[in-house]
């Protein structure tokens, strides 16, 4: 095992490509093969955790934290978020309030890294890291500022907010859909409408995941997923074994991953050199 | 596997972070010797420890905690600034003298400003947990994982007021809410998805600089604070 400063895409016990066995997962519009709708299913009816805490789109780019605890609601909340939702007081009271004492996490690779360290190191005594059972990071590139985001979409394109019905990824464009029709943006041009914060992060997969997942564009229809330790390898297997998901072996992918991961680094460096 | 010899000494403090020490110590006790004879009359067991854990701030005004911290320097292989006041100043920062029953102290440093210090632990105080947490990582040899730690140790002062200078100022903050639910005295509060400081409140642990996701990253991967 590498150790985490050392590597940048964090500690690695295996790579896989999975996809959902379920067809209603995979109808549904979920980011890639929707392996990480599959494997919380799994985990959430053979009772392993007692609910998923997650984000769900709730119109335009904004969402929301929400507790699902069935394969329909994790269905619901499925897809691409483009804003980061201030999670981590939320789910606190989440969890309280719904007495939550097994929980997955699925979350972005900087909040994978809050909920990590609070398991890894409980500093507070309200701290609830012992309640989190998963921690499922999915790849990121940024956030969006969206405030700024949406303007430019409406300044430029005469786009307004509540119109966008579903925002996706598409090679080097970002496409904007629209009851009227598909807007396609170059990614470039929407990048400067990225967080501050999220230009200067060097972690494009999450490296304090259990389980980290995204797609790469060589193996489209697929979900990679990036196991870091035991814990992680055995909510992907066990998923895999009770047929929610199917697998096979990712490592020729790894590669790829690595390009995207050492492009957001050399990206942190650039703007840190700027700003400090 | 030989148990580690770890010497626990405490200077000015409020017993805070003892407590944890001792809560943690039922689980630690397969792993680590721990020593605290400095509750009974000053003096060691050994002559030599592996590790040696240091709760409370330095007083300035006292000759003898600066030469007892010298000793436990060159009697430990390891020092740990365990909790914020030995970490970072903590709470003692505002001390000011003239208060009984010593009003001779008026200054009081994090203990790295009289001896290197090898990891320190913000907290105030730290739980039980996180002390289990760090030896688990320690006698792995896990650096990667205490890495934070080590940077600390290499701080004087974090607070509510570094996290709004280097991150929120700066536009790093990505409104994630960590910063929030870590405060141990409520000071900090979302405001249009960034945190805003009750300046009165913090009592400079640095829990919420080093939760912060964003902060943390920067200081592992720069080796030193923003």
């Amino acid at each position: 095992m590498m150790p985490i400063s050392e590597n940048l895409l964090g500690q690695i016990r295996s790579v896989y490509l999975g996809r959902a066995t379920d067809q209603e997962i995979l109808k549904r519009k979920v980011a890639s093969g929707g392996a990480v709708t599959a494997m919380l299913t799994y985990a959430l009816e053979k009772d392993l955790i007692d609910g998923v805490v997650t984000a769900k789109r709730t119109k335009g780019l904004e969402g929301e934290a929400i507790v699902a605890r069935t394969k329909e609601e994790l269905i619901e909340a499925a897809g691409n978020k483009w804003s980061i939702v201030p999670f981590a007081a939320r789910i606190k009271t989440k969890i309280e309030e719904e007495g939550l004492k097994r929980v997955g996490v699925v979350c972005l690779p900087c909040q994978a890294q809050f909920f990590g360290q609070m398991r890894d190191f409980p500093i507070l005594e309200t701290d609830f890291g012992n309640r989190i059972k998963y921690i499922v990071s999915l790849f990121c590139m940024g956030t969006f500022a969206f405030e700024a985001f949406l303007n430019y979409l409406r300044v430029k394109y005469g786009v307004r907010a509540e119109e966008i019905e579903d925002i996706k990824l598409s090679g080097d464009f970002l496409e904007i859909h629209r009851e009227t029709g598909v807007l396609a943006i170059p990614l470039k041009e929407a990048f400067s409408y990225l967080q501050t914060g999220c230009l200067v992060c060097s972690d494009y997969t999450g490296v304090w995941s259990d389980v980290s997942a995204g797609f790469v564009e060589s193996e489209p229809g697929w979900t990679v997923l990036i196991t870091r330790d035991q814990h992680g390898e055995e909510l992907v297997r066990g998923a895999e074994k009770e047929g929610y998901l199917e697998l096979r072996d990712g490592s020729h992918v790894l590669g790829e991953i690595l390009k995207k991961a050492r492009e957001k680094v050399a990206r942190a460096q650039r703007n840190m050199a700027q700003l400090f | 596997m030989e148990k580690l010899k770890v010497l626990h000494v405490d200077f000015a403090g409020c017993e805070g972070c003892n407590v944890s020490i001792i809560r943690a110590y039922p689980k630690l006790m397969d792993q680590i010797d721990l020593d605290i004879s400095y509750l009974q009359d000053g003096s060691c067991k050994y002559s030599e420890y592996d590790i040696a854990l240091i709760t409370g701030g330095a007083c300035m005004n006292e000759p003898r905690v600066v030469n007892e911290l010298k000793e436990i320097r060159e009697r430990a292989k390891i020092v740990v600034a365990f909790g914020s006041c030995a970490a970072l100043g903590g709470i003692l920062r505002f001390c000011r003298g003239g208060q009984a029953p010593r009003p001779d102290h008026r200054n009081f440093q994090p203990v790295n400003s009289v001896i290197h210090v090898d990891y320190s632990i913000p907290g105030c105080p730290p739980t039980p947990q996180m002390l289990q947490s760090f030896f688990k990582f320690f006698i792995a040899g896990n650096e990667a994982r205490l890495r934070l730690f080590k940077v600390t140790a290499g701080l004087k002062k974090l607070s509510g007021f570094d996290l709004v200078d280097d991150i929120v100022l700066t536009g790093l903050c990505i409104g994630c809410g960590a910063c929030e639910l870590s405060c141990p005295t409520g000071a900090i509060k979302l405001v249009e998805k960034r945190p805003t400081l009750i300046q009165e409140r913090c009592i400079r642990c640095g829990t919420c600089y080093i939760r912060c996701p964003r902060a943390s990253q920067l200081m592992c991967l720069g080796g030193e604070k923003p």
